[in-house]
């Protein structure tokens, strides 16, 4: 099963371009889609989850023509938007009983497993019966996955999940999606540089609907090794070394600055090399923008 | 600084906002078109056009209007916060509630009152709109627009804005304020007019009304006189400006509520859910796998999804505050409130379940007119929640990615709903039971309920409720499509204003039904389920198009919905679509050729113009001489089960004029065919008009004075199909009524088919036309009133009893084999035919009527006379006192007045809603409603049965055989006399109190009576109130003032005078044969000034030559007990007389009059202690009289006063008389 997107692209009736003619093949595993806010992530993820429609461009999953088979394509499909709310009186255990039956679980003995099971599994077994206007942001994100994960999918798409969550929501979040990713198209958006690192086979990184770079993220980080270096300065002299250098990133640092440059040799005095990570990657596909901060 | 800025912000976003001007664009156009009605109107009579009440009437009805429509604006401003997800930010500002709260309530006032400035400014266009014709304008009045707008239509918006702002503002959500909106005004609005037109409290009702829109519309236009309208400004009337100040307090009162009841807190649901779940840290997921279950996709999980969805939906909207609670409420008001229409002044009507399902149904088109109005709009608001459930709540996308096929999401939405109007119609039948057994009746037909409440009513609901989906499929904007689906609601209900009348062409219409117990449905199912069928085929068109527009997930584009559309038109649902297409033009097209091929479709302005026509192309022949009717004599075969009747017949005309006549005009009904007609001796047909039913025949030999000839014709009435009115009501399986006006060829030029309406005749260039002639017009008094011998077989199928005026002189019945053989097989095949053959034996006017239905007949005798009494079996219960009625009638009248002209009098019950009585010579015939009535035995219930009797009994003389003439006065010398007859009866046969009892809460209180005193003299009364209540007042006050022999006296001289007579037909028409002309109430009046002493001819001269009315009050009675042991007894009164001209002008008389005095005991007996006339002087007087009531047990004066029998026209009757203050 390999998701292949071609040439996509959208442009919303006020004149802005969502997607630039997007190119993409996602095979099985965890895939994240990195990106600043307003790259076009949801644009993307709402058209591979049926629910928009791009100006051009085809998208497959397999066999099934997404555009066009979007009934075959929801059969199999787990989504996450990025915001999404609940009805507030009904209890999660009734909820999730009823999207299973959506999903198509028609058989009541299945669904009272499924919805038990996903339950126990994204630890919410003992809140099941209370509604979900009690519900906290992480609780509520991780109903959001139950939903999601209803039925099997074998394409998921979760849309930046992480914001809002503490950071043990966040692992144990995380690892919830890795155990999915060994057999399905999981289709993670982000901006958050981490999460892909930690997760993701495969990863894209999209800006102003483009994509500018798609690449496993270990090979990526390790193609940066030795063209990174490192230097502390005072915040005077970066207008000067921005001049000189490609800065990718500037970071505080006990009140200094921390730059990092990106060079094939030496950049000179006080430089010192320092070891790529995925950051790099993702500062160094980035256009730069005025003062841009790292982390 | 904040309040303002907040202000200032609020109404500068909500301006710049489209819907704001939809808003005032509809207000605008609505507002114009209620004018430019009003400038219509006002071509046809009534207040100018720019009378300051037309101005209040558009004004409120814009207003409701706005109610309906506009609450997003207050709604908005109170919760958009919220509902954006910016309370958190706004809300930690550092300004404060009242601020806050003020601003934004302010911002939406304001909005509101400039978008309601669309109503003034709509209505100012249509009269500045050239073409409105100088006469129909009074002078332009600027306080008449601005006090409209400022008095009625701001406080009202005030008012209204406060609630949709406070439970907006409470619940955090702004669609609430559409319920609270509607929830406030629509039942305020009702209770206002339940209070003002049922309890008769019009001053409460007023002050309850809380948009003025029930009494502008309501009571102020019954009780208004037109000059009233013309001149009175509504809005500072100090009943409504006492409204104003109410509501507007009440609204601030709320507004105190709300400041205090507000939080700034971040929104949380309920204090239940606001504690936080313990969320468990330790992590003991990974210890359990997901089963991987079977999945189908097949269209049985398809169902069950659709039913799952249905399931959902239903309790979402069952649990809210505006469901089941709601609706359980109102179906408990109907067991409250449901016994008032059932009793007509204070007689109740038996519940039958036919009577009980009117009140609970009425079709959508009727829209505002009835309480019921209420229940579509329920409708907009439960579908748009539906249809907007999942995005509202946010979870549109994880649920419009799930693998459910939009046919089974629309499909479970409009199930759940549908399940929502399925328990609101059995709470209905619930609560029409219960009415039943509250009034103690137990005859339930539970088969009958449901047939109608589930089998019509709601298939309305449920093709309306298609229509809310779809319009929120198609709009795809929530506010939007609320407004658009409740101006489809308001096109459904004012289609025929708009001009657009042919069913077709409105959503959801059919011709209607109806049940009564003799007919049944009768043949109104037939046209209805073809008219649903065509309406449900469209709904299911709907239904498709709104499978392939309805939006999943985040696509307003419409080139991207258009795309969609295109995936989605798959095989199937092309199929289905096609389908539907295919069903509206066969239904459509079947519906089309019956309405519009097999029968005439004439529009309400093709029909004006049809008699304008007529009245061009012959009104010419208006007073030609033509030759009176003198005898009819008819076959009438009637067909119950084809709803097909024949007739021949034969009419003998003389020449009863002084000139030869040559030309013979004939005028044939639209209705029945009318064949050939012949003459003997003959005539040659020389117009035939089939279009405006009008033919000209020219006798070869003139009709000379004195001579006759008879005329023969044959006329059928065959159903074909249905019309736009539905099936043709004439000839039914059971319950047949018609007339000889419905059917039956008429002598002369029809005068009755002219156009009466004023405006109209002028606009089509016709003379003006008075609504009643005047008094003196010689020509109306002139006109000739055929008397006619009468005779007619009618048949009808065996098993029914067929009906006609006269006795009965045999019956027999023919069966199908000797049929066939007479009529060559035209005939019904199965079963015989029964015939009747009536012949009266006296001559009667020119208008009868035939029945024919499955009659129980009772027959009685009265001296000579038969009286026959046809009744459906199941409505015999009012039979003997319909009897005592009708004899003792015949005993008082005959005996006074002279004798009753024919030895048949026949009572039948006509296959109708209602409770009208009608009567024609010798027959009375009454709606079903009528037999309804149980009155109560004893001293508080009133024999309306009896009653009614002797009124239609006493027309036998009064009406019939004194036959006034049609001038002004017309209905004081028919129905006055009648309905003072009646109220003889009763006092005679169930004593004075009971009669009082109809005087002071019949007959002025529970009709309804206009509330102005202006009017015309009774001599020239011209409406309903004037003939059957004053006239009839004023007619037993002059009978207690001169004695019943006196008046007595006064009117057989009068049947005397101006009677028919009873000789059979030597004599006919004795008015014409000795040229008098028809009388009038002149002839009545000098009739009464002839018997009344002179001490009492300005009495007279007050009660009908003036529109007089008296105020006696009685401020305090005291009374002392003489050594003797009499009494002493001292009245202070208070005594005025005004004489009120037709504008409303009241002018003080000086009051010198004989009145009565009266002094009662407290033992309840109605036997005064002392009841004497004395002489009574405008002003404060007190009179002393002595009253001697030592005989009688308990006798010492309790109660006494001035008229104490509320003789004298009084519009206070109970201050007449006070308790006795007794001096120790």
């Amino acid at each position: 099963m390999e998701l292949r997107i071609r040439g996509i692209s959208k442009t919303y009736a006020n004149g802005v371009q969502a997607l630039k003619d997007v190119t993409l093949t996602i095979p099985a595993g965890m895939y994240g889609l990195l990106g600043p806010n307003g790259a076009g992530k949801s644009t993307l993820m709402r058209i591979l989850a049926t629910l928009k429609e791009p100006d051009s461009g085809s998208a497959t999953l397999g066999e099934i023509d997404v555009l066009t088979q979007k009934d075959e394509v929801r059969k199999t499909l787990g989504y996450l938007p990025q915001e999404f709310g609940v009805y507030p009186k009904v209890s999660a255990e009734n909820l999730l009983d009823h999207f299973a039956l959506l999903k198509g679980i028609a058989a009541r003995q299945s669904r009272k497993e499924v919805v038990e099971a996903l339950l126990r599994r994204t630890n919410l077994w003992d809140v099941r019966k209370q509604k979900l206007g009690g519900y906290s942001g992480g609780m509520r994100q991780r109903f959001g996955v139950a939903v999601a994960l209803l039925g099997n999918p074998k394409l998921l798409i979760v849309d930046e999940p992480t914001a809002g969550l503490d950071p043990a929501e966040r692992v144990r979040f995380l690892n919830l999606l890795s155990e999915l990713g060994e057999t399905s198209v999981v289709l993670l958006s982000t901006h958050i540089v981490d999460d892909v690192s930690e997760l993701c086979t495969r990863m894209a990184i999209i800006d102003h609907g483009e994509i500018r770079l798609e690449a496993e993220p270990l090979r990526a980080v390790a193609d940066l090794r030795g063209r990174i270096w490192r230097r502390v300065i005072s915040k005077e002299e970066l207008p000067a070394l921005e001049r000189e250098h490609a800065v990718i990133s500037t970071k505080l640092l006990a009140g200094r600055t921390l730059v990092r440059v990106h060079s094939g040799t030496a950049p000179g005095s006080g430089f010192e090399p320092s070891e790529p990570d995925l950051e790099d990657v993702y500062f160094s596909t980035m256009p730069r923008r005025g003062g841009g901060g790292r982390g | 600084m904040e309040f303002r800025e907040i202000f200032r912000f609020e109404l500068v976003y909500q301006a710049r906002r489209v819907r704001t001007w939809i808003y005032f664009a509809v207000l605008f156009v609505v507002a114009y078109l209620l004018m430019s009605g009003s400038i219509e109107a006002a071509r046809g009579g009534g207040p100018l056009a720019n009378a300051p009440y037309r101005i209040a009437a558009a004004t409120v009805i814009s207003g409701l209007l706005w109610v309906l429509i506009a609450p997003a604006v207050a709604g908005s401003a109170a919760a958009r916060d919220v509902r954006t997800r910016m309370d958190p930010l706004v809300y930690t500002t550092p300004i404060s509630k009242a601020d806050y709260l003020g601003g934004r309530f302010l911002a939406a006032f304001v909005l509101n009152g400039l978008i309601l400035l669309a109503v003034p400014a709509g209505i100012l266009l249509a009269l500045l709109v050239p073409g409105v014709e100088p006469e129909i304008l009074g002078p332009f009045r600027l306080a008449a627009h601005l006090s409209a707008y400022v008095v009625l239509a701001l406080p009202s918006a005030f008012a209204v804005t406060a609630v949709q702002f406070s439970v907006a503002a409470l619940n955090r959500r702004a669609v609430v304020s559409y319920v609270g909106s509607v929830l406030f005004v629509v039942p305020l609005s009702i209770g206002a007019a339940v209070v003002t037109d049922v309890l008769h409290m019009p001053t409460l009702g007023t002050l309850l009304d809380p948009i003025g829109y029930m009494t502008v519309l309501g009571f102020l236009s019954k009780t208004w006189t037109p000059a009233e309208k013309n001149t009175i400004l509504v809005a500072l009337e100090s009943s409504m400006l006492a409204n104003r100040l109410l509501w507007v307090g009440i609204a601030l009162g709320i507004l105190a509520v709300t400041h205090i009841r507000f939080r700034f807190s971040h929104h949380a649901l309920s204090t239940r859910s606001r504690r936080a779940l313990h969320d468990d840290v330790v992590d003991r997921s990974a210890q359990f796998a997901i089963p991987d279950v079977l999945r189908a996709f097949g269209f049985t999980t398809h169902a069950r999804q659709a039913w799952a969805i249905a399931s959902t939906s239903f309790w979402t909207i069952a649990k809210s505050a505006s469901g089941l609670l709601l609706l359980a409420a109102i179906a408990m008001l109907v067991v409250l409130i449901g016994p008032i229409p059932l009793h007509r002044i204070g007689v109740p009507q038996l519940p039958t379940t036919a009577r009980v399902l009117s009140l609970l149904t009425a079709p959508i088109a009727h829209g505002p007119e009835t309480p019921w109005g209420l229940i579509p709009l329920l409708i907009v608001f439960y579908a748009s929640e539906l249809v907007w459930r999942e995005r509202d709540a946010g979870l549109s996308e994880i649920a419009d990615a799930a693998p459910v096929p939009e046919w089974a999401l629309i499909l479970g939405k409009f199930l759940g709903l549908t399940f929502v109007l399925v328990v609101w119609m059995a709470l209905l039948t619930i609560a029409g039971v219960l009415v039943q057994v509250e009034m103690g009746y137990s005859d339930f037909e539970i088969g009958l309920f449901l047939k109608v409440l589930f089998g019509l009513q709601l298939v309305d609901y449920l093709l309306f409720a298609l229509l809310v989906f779809v319009v929120h499929a198609v709009v795809n904007q929530k506010h939007l499509g609320y407004l658009v689906a409740l101006l489809a609601y308001a096109f459904i209900a004012f289609a025929s204003k708009l001009g657009i009348e042919h069913e077709l062409f409105v959503y959801g219409s059919d011709p209607g039904w109806s049940y009564t117990d003799m007919r049944g449905f009768g043949a109104t199912l037939t046209p209805w389920l073809w008219f649903k069928s065509y309406w449900v085929a469209w709904a299911l068109l709907f239904a498709v198009i709104a499978r392939l527009i309805w939006v999943r997930g985040r696509e307003p584009g419409l080139n991207a919905r258009a795309e969609l559309a295109r995936q989605r038109f798959t095989r199937p649902t092309a199929a289905t679509a096609a389908a539907a297409v295919a069903l509206i033009l066969t239904s459509g097209g079947f519906i089309f050729y019956n309405t519009n091929g097999l029968n005439a479709y004439e529009t309400a302005s093709a029909r004006t113009e049809r008699s304008v026509e007529y009245e061009r192309r012959y009104g010419q022949y208006r007073s030609i001489p033509q030759p009176s009717l003198t005898g009819t004599s008819l076959r009438v075969e009637i067909y119950p089960g084809r709803r097909t009747v024949e007739i021949r017949g034969t009419y003998t005309l003389a020449n009863r004029g002084s000139v030869a006549i040559d030309k013979v005009h004939l005028g044939t009904s639209s209705n029945v065919e009318t064949g050939a007609v012949t003459f003997d001796p003959p005539a040659a047909l020389v117009v035939s008009d089939e279009a405006l039913g009008h033919r000209i025949y020219a006798l070869e030999k003139p009709l000379q004075p004195g001579d006759s000839l008879r005329l023969g014709f044959d006329v059928r009435h065959e159903p074909r199909g249905f019309r736009t009115s539905g099936g043709d009501a004439f000839v039914v399986a059971n319950g047949s009524y018609f007339t000889n006006r419905d059917w039956l060829p008429a002598i002369g030029y029809q005068r009755d088919r002219e156009l009466r309406d004023a405006g109209a005749r002028k606009k089509y260039g016709l003379a003006p036309r008075a609504a009643l002639p005047p008094l003196d017009d010689a020509e109306a008094r002139g006109r000739r009133m055929d008397r006619l011998a009468f005779e007619a077989i009618v048949g009808t199928d065996e098993g029914q009893t067929a009906v006609a005026p006269g006795a009965l002189r045999r019956t027999w019945t023919e069966l199908p084999s000797a049929l066939r053989q007479a009529q060559g097989g035209a005939g019904s095949a199965q079963g015989g035919r029964r015939y009747f053959h009536y012949a009266t034996d006296g001559a009667i006017l020119n208008e009868y009527s035939f029945f024919s239905a499955n009659y129980a007949v009772h027959e009685a005798r009265w001296n000579d006379v038969t009286i026959k009494i046809f009744q459906h079996p199941d409505h015999a219960a009012n039979l003997e006192r319909m009897l005592r009625g009708i004899r003792a009638s015949l005993d008082y009248y005959s005996e006074q007045f002279g004798p009753y002209p024919y030895n048949h009098l026949t009572v039948v019950e006509r296959g109708s809603h209602g409770d009208a009585l009608n009567t024609e010579a010798s027959l009375i015939d009454y709606g079903e409603g009528f037999s309804l009535f149980r009155p109560i035995d004893g001293p508080r219930g009133l024999d309306l049965v009896f009653f009614a009797m002797a009124h239609e009994v006493a027309h036998q003389w009064w009406g019939w055989q004194v036959r006034p003439a049609s001038v002004q006065g017309e209905v004081l010398m028919a129905e006055g006399l009648a309905n003072y007859l009646g109220m003889q009866m009763l006092e005679k046969t169930y004593g004075h109190e009971h009669l009082r009892r109809y005087l002071s809460e019949v007959l002025w209180a529970s009709y309804e009576a206009p509330r102005t005193r202006a009017a015309v003299p009774l001599l020239r009364a011209d409406s309903a109130f004037l003939g059957y209540r004053k006239g009839a007042h004023a007619l037993y006050t002059t009978s207690r003032y001169i004695g019943e022999e006196r008046m007595n006296a006064a009117l057989r001289r009068l049947v005397e005078k101006h009677g028919s007579g009873t000789a059979p037909f030597d004599s006919l028409s004795r008015e014409l044969a000795q040229g008098r002309p028809l009388p009038t109430t002149l002839d009545l009046y000098r009739e009464l000034q002839a018997v009344t002493p002179d001490s009492l001819h300005s009495l007279l001269h007050d009660l009908f030559e003036a529109n007089t009315f008296w105020e006696l009050e009685t401020e305090r009675v005291t009374a002392a007990q003489t050594v003797a042991g009499t009494w002493q007894v001292a009245l202070d009164v208070r005594a005025r007389k005004v004489v009120v001209d037709e504008a409303g002008v009241e002018t003080e008389m000086p009051m010198d009059d004989w009145v009565e005095i009266g002094v009662f005991d407290g033992n309840g007996s109605d036997e005064p202690l002392y009841l004497q006339k004395h002489r009574i002087r405008s002003g404060k007087q007190t009179i002393t009289v002595a009253v001697s009531p030592a005989l009688r047990e308990g006798g010492q004066p309790a109660r006494a006063g001035i008229d104490p029998n509320n003789l004298l026209i009084d519009w206070q009757m109970d201050d007449n008389v006070r308790p006795v203050r007794v001096q120790q």
